[in-house]
């Protein structure tokens, strides 16, 4: 049995409310509420969408989870949000650290955020073609090689941190270069040719 | 099995664990079927499928580089597919195009349906927008020939510039040829076996040739002033142009460029880029065009008088060439990097000074020290890496052209010795020589200014080419008197094409009405403001004023007669009296007092010394916020508009203020259509009809009473600011309240 259908099969138990028992009110948006494996389940529902228990309040289904410092903290301060109904997008609570939580719940939870971010890390630079005002990017991603264009534009390359920039291609896909110093000096001097902001 | 009727079917290409994958959306009578073809496996698999009684709601929502189709499925949105934002658009107009199917209502879908507005038909490049002129297809011309056609006013000037050139680089072959005349015949005529002169002759020739060489230099010095001025004349004509193109673009521009460029690096652009053009104007004519005629008339003398010796000359040119490629590629790439210091610096600079109330404020000098410092420091690094290079490269292409020098120096020495040259030939030669290297050595610096010119054109181009995607219609429709009926019909629209603020909004404002818009930040009302103002096109449905898309309707009409009065209101430096006229083409003074008295702005103006030629500083600088608000005010007044739009106009003063500028309002809003937005609700209350927003959906409509009584949004707000605050005028909205509740 995988991880996730452990978490599956495992009732979410209800207990107290730790701390000073007053309700979470999502419709607060002055209210933050970190969620832990003490409060709160994390597992697949109806149709394997995630869900949420918290404990002595009710299921959230239909949870997806979202980065609060995709740079600066990658892997803590996840988003659980759900929408309600009345359609709006409310925050289910924080999740501070992934490393807190039970092997199936991280799993979940890094599936979701793998869902949330169609994202592709370049990991190489094969070729850079400048032509009628766009860039041609011929390169290795962490999901297979990618050829993609373009507009040669200051807000079509924004940063990523201190070191590494985001390419918006002319769909508006993105393609990260977490460090652009990391790259092999060719590649990098190619780059930084065009991108030089 | 009953048959079922496909009624939509398509592709994604993600699979919502977030990989590439085939991936089908079916969509029958009466179920929609999910089915990927998995790249390892020949047969298609049935992901999911879900009968259209068990959907709830279909929407999108937006990931990160993508999005999802989503169902609701027993009260709990579902992922039904995913899809990279390459299909965002397609998977819009499917969510559009389900629907009449989840009320069981037939699916129309055309050939139109197949068609995808951001690809070019022609090429099948993506297009920015939707009706964009495609890039690859479109004839353009290369950077330098654009600016040679921006000299084409001012080719009569050119030709007499040109012209002067040629005479110029004529002149300065004369002196060598007199110089040959001065040796081989006056001074030395034995070693070039000529007649030795009487010594009265040789003063007369002496006199002659020195009187020419006077004579020469004085015509050629004529002809450089001349040259110079003409240069000057066409380089800062041709930057005038610029400057105001790129200006007049930057004006048409809609306001979504400038929500995605500092100002600072716009402000970097128009003065410094354009600046450029008149460098290289003169450069062109003064410098390089000037160096290219030269080097081939040269060159031509020089094997014309020995081509043997000539030969030798080209020895160091391979070298040159060489060395210039090098710098090209390695130069090239470093001037951008300068250009974006810069433009950077900029930037920083202006936030940090428009700021300094806010820094000081915080006690943050160190803190934006520092920023400055790193920003100053990145010029610094970029400014020495360029020249780090150039430092090197210009001696080391010296010391190749000194090393021609010295071959010419001995083959031709060697000539003269033995007697198969003259000494007055290998000076001249010699002479001519450092006519030859000098402008190529100077050549090799066009790659420097070449670079550093391309990369300011390539910045101002980039902003003569940005397509203007609020232009004018075709054919405009007039509308000199509005009445002020305003009609949104399913309008859609995101500042990002896929987030849509507001969605599928219909109402309508009839000529005359005095609107109220509520919600809470974020929910949209400004983003209806925006759209009555045309700062941004729908992306779905229409608006139409007095019946006429908004689009159709000629801009100067429509913006003459939409007043609008923000909340911060933008004052620009001059007199009192410019601010309140500003965009009028024709007013008296009479007008400007009666409309600053409706304004309740007469008053303060007629404090200060200079009354109405009072001058105020940079936005406004040296009067209150809440005078500047009601000068704002006059101005809409002066302007009369039929419909008066007052973007959260009095959230920024004190009570005072706010009661003097709903006076003034009051008088001034009778009689057109007003459309107010406001988060302290006592100021909507006496509307005709309150438009209550939430989450871009426009969910209550009413007036006050209506709304009240309804217990809905609107009652929350007004008993949440009850409770919040003791304001006279929101206590007066709880007396309401309560007579409500009786």
């Amino acid at each position: 049995m995988s991880g996730a259908e452990a978490e599956r099969a495992m009732p979410p138990e209800l207990g107290p409310i730790p701390g000073d028992g007053s309700p979470y009110d999502l419709a607060d948006p002055t209210a933050t509420r970190y969620l832990t494996p003490d409060i709160a389940r994390i597992h697949l529902g109806s149709l394997e969408s995630l869900h949420v228990t918290v404990l002595n309040e009710g299921i959230y289904g239909g949870v997806h989870a979202v980065y609060l410092f995709p740079v600066g903290f990658p892997g803590r301060y996840i988003s659980l949000r759900h929408t309600d109904s009345k359609g709006e997008d409310v925050e289910v609570g924080i999740l501070r650290d992934l490393a807190e939580w039970p092997p199936g719940a991280r799993e979940l939870v890094q599936n979701a955020l793998k869902r949330h971010y169609f994202v592709h890390v370049i990991t190489r630079i094969n070729r850079i073609r400048w032509r009628y005002g766009f860039l041609f990017f011929d390169v290795e991603t962490d999901k297979g090689p990618a050829r993609f264009y373009m507009l040669w534009r200051h807000d079509r390359a924004v940063d990523y941190g201190r070191r590494g920039k985001i390419l918006l291609d002319v769909d508006e896909n993105r393609h990260l270069i977490p460090d652009v110093n990391a790259l092999p000096p060719r590649e990098r001097n190619e780059f930084l040719r065009y991108i030089y902001w | 099995m009953k048959p079922q009727t496909v009624w939509l079917c398509t592709d994604t290409d993600l699979n919502l664990a977030g990989r590439y994958e085939q991936v089908w959306l079916v969509v029958s009578d009466e179920a929609l079927t999910i089915v990927a073809l998995p790249p390892e496996s020949e047969q298609s698999v049935i992901r999911f499928h879900v009968a259209r009684r068990d959907c709830g709601e279909i929407r999108t929502r937006r990931g990160v580089g993508g999005g999802f189709l989503q169902a609701t499925i027993d009260g709990v949105f579902v992922d039904l597919l995913a899809y990279s934002n390459a299909k965002a658009d397609l998977f819009h107009k499917v969510q559009a195009k389900l629907q009449p199917w989840l009320r069981g209502e037939p699916v129309e879908v055309g050939p139109s349906d197949d068609v995808d507005p951001r690809r070019c038909p022609r090429c099948g490049m993506t297009l920015q927008f939707k009706g964009d002129v495609c890039r690859r297809c479109v004839n353009r011309g290369a950077v330098l020939l654009r600016i040679l056609r921006l000299m084409r006013p001012y080719t009569g000037k050119a030709t007499v510039m040109m012209a002067l050139v040629l005479v110029g680089i004529g002149l300065a072959l004369v002196p060598q040829q007199l110089t040959r005349l001065l040796v081989d015949r006056v001074l030395a005529p034995g070693q070039a076996h000529n007649p030795v002169l009487s010594p009265a002759a040789a003063r007369l020739w002496l006199l002659g040739l020195v009187g020419a060489l006077l004579g020469t230099h004085l015509f050629s010095a004529a002809a450089q002033v001349g040259r110079g001025r003409l240069a000057s004349f066409v380089g800062s004509q041709v930057t005038y142009d610029m400057r105001e193109r790129v200006f007049h673009r930057l004006l048409q521009l809609s306001i979504d460029y400038y929500d995605r460029y500092n100002v600072g690096q716009l402000i970097s652009r128009v003065a410094g880029d354009t600046e450029q053009m008149k460098q290289f104007v003169q450069q062109l004519t003064g410098g390089v065009l000037q160096q290219i005629i030269m080097i081939v008339a040269v060159g031509a003398v020089l094997f014309g008088m020995n081509w043997q010796l000539a030969l030798w000359t080209l020895v160091p040119v391979p070298l040159v060439i060489l060395g210039a490629t090098f710098f090209w590629q390695r130069v090239y790439p470093r001037y951008y990097r300068v250009w974006d210091a810069n433009s950077k610096l900029s930037g920083v600079l202006n936030t940090i000074l428009s700021g300094v109330r806010v820094v000081k404020a915080f006690g943050q000098e160190p803190r934006e020290q520092r920023r400055f410092g790193r920003s100053s420091g990145y010029v610094r690094d970029s400014f020495r890496t360029v020249e780090y290079t150039v430092a090197a490269f210009n001696p080391a292409i010296g010391l190749v052209f000194q090393l021609g020098g010295l071959i010419v120096w001995f083959m031709g020495g060697q000539w003269v010795l033995g007697g198969q040259v003259t000494l007055g030939e290998l000076l001249a030669f010699l002479g001519y020589l450092w006519m030859f290297y000098q402008p190529l050595g100077q050549l090799t610096q066009l790659t420097s200014w070449l670079t550093g010119f391309l990369t300011a054109a390539q910045r101002t181009f980039e902003i003569l080419d940005t397509p203007v995607q609020i232009a004018e219609a075709e054919h405009p429709v007039a509308i000199p008197e509005m009445k002020g009926q305003i009609v949104f019909e399913n309008v859609t629209f995101g500042y990002d094409r896929h987030q849509p603020v507001l969605k599928n909004v219909s109402f309508a404002i009839q000529a005359g009405e005095r609107i109220g818009i509520v919600g809470k930040s974020g929910s949209g009302k400004t983003t209806i403001v925006n759209l009555i103002c045309r700062f941004y096109d729908v992306d779905e449905g229409r608006i139409l004023i007095d019946g006429v898309d908004a689009r159709e309707i000629a801009k100067e009409d429509l913006h003459r007669q939409i007043g609008v009065v923000l909340q911060d209101p933008f004052l620009f430096r001059g007199t009192i009296y410019d601010n309140l006229t500003y965009g009028l083409r024709e007013t008296v003074p009479e007008d400007v007092i009666a409309a600053a008295k409706a304004a309740n702005c007469h008053d303060f103006i007629m404090q200060h010394p200079l009354g109405y030629d009072t001058y105020v500083g940079e936005r406004g600088a040296g009067l209150s916020a809440g005078e500047r608000q009601r000068i704002s005010i006059a101005r809409a007044v002066l302007y009369d508009p039929r419909v008066l739009i007052l973007d959260e106009a009095t959230s920024s003063v004190d009570t005072e203020s706010e009661k003097l500028i709903q006076d003034a309002l009051k008088r001034i809003t009778a009689g057109r259509t007003t459309i107010a937005i406001a988060h302290r609700l006592s100021t909507l209350k006496n509307s005709d009809r309150i438009l209550v927003v939430e989450a871009g959906r426009i969910t209550e409509q009413g007036t006050h009473e209506q709304l009240i009584a309804a217990r809905g949004t609107y009652y929350k707000l007004v008993k949440i600011q009850t409770e919040l605050s003791r304001d006279e005028s929101v206590d007066a909205l709880e007396v309401e309240l309560k007579h409500v509740r009786r």
